[in-house]
């Protein structure tokens, strides 16, 4: 078996740097955009709600129109 | 299914017992690497990393990383991406998920 070699203090001071600061950044980010995306669902479930109750009328319009005895 | 669900129940020491002899060895082997080369640097070690970042400097400053040979640049290219994908990882443990932030 090869033996483990001996790595530089720069680069393992490096990685485990980058590794912290991944972490801070992701952590970070997560708590940015989570409150965004539940206000984007917000509105889109109020949107899809304005949109049905509209489809709904529309439909019950139409309905109510086309309704006649002669049918 | 209850057929499926009652031979796992039987294989699953089977199973589990060959997994574990199977890796066994390997997680020996990767325990010995990683002990000399994944351990985080102590603090006395970070002096030195320090004056090898001076020299990086100042090899920047003064120009003498023309002299370095083209595979020695790409082997310094290896391992600088080496240590910015550990970044990459940190930012998948951060948020959580390993594809995308589930918000």
């Amino acid at each position: 078996m090869v033996p483990p070699v001996q790595v530089s203090p720069l680069i393992k001071l490096g990685r485990y740097c980058a590794l912290f600061l991944g972490v801070v950044y992701g952590a970070k980010r997560y708590d940015y955009l989570k409150p965004r995306a539940e206000e984007e669902r917000r509105i889109a479930a109020e949107e899809k709600k304005k949109q049905d109750e509209q489809r709904r009328i529309e439909r019950e319009l139409a309905e109510a129109q086309e309704d006649s005895i002669l049918k | 299914m209850a057929r499926f669900v009652r031979n796992l129940a039987e294989k699953a020491p089977a199973l589990v017992s060959a997994a574990v002899t199977y890796s066994k060895p390997r997680l020996a082997t990767f325990w010995h690497y990683a002990k000399v080369e994944l351990v985080p640097p102590t603090p006395a070690e970070i002096p030195t990393a320090i004056q090898s970042l001076k020299k990086i400097i100042n090899s920047a400053q003064t120009g003498s990383f023309k002299q370095l040979t083209v595979k020695e640049a790409l082997l310094n290219g290896l391992v600088a991406t080496e240590v910015w994908m550990w970044f990459y990882v940190g930012e998948i443990i951060g948020k959580r998920g390993i594809i995308g932030y589930n918000v």
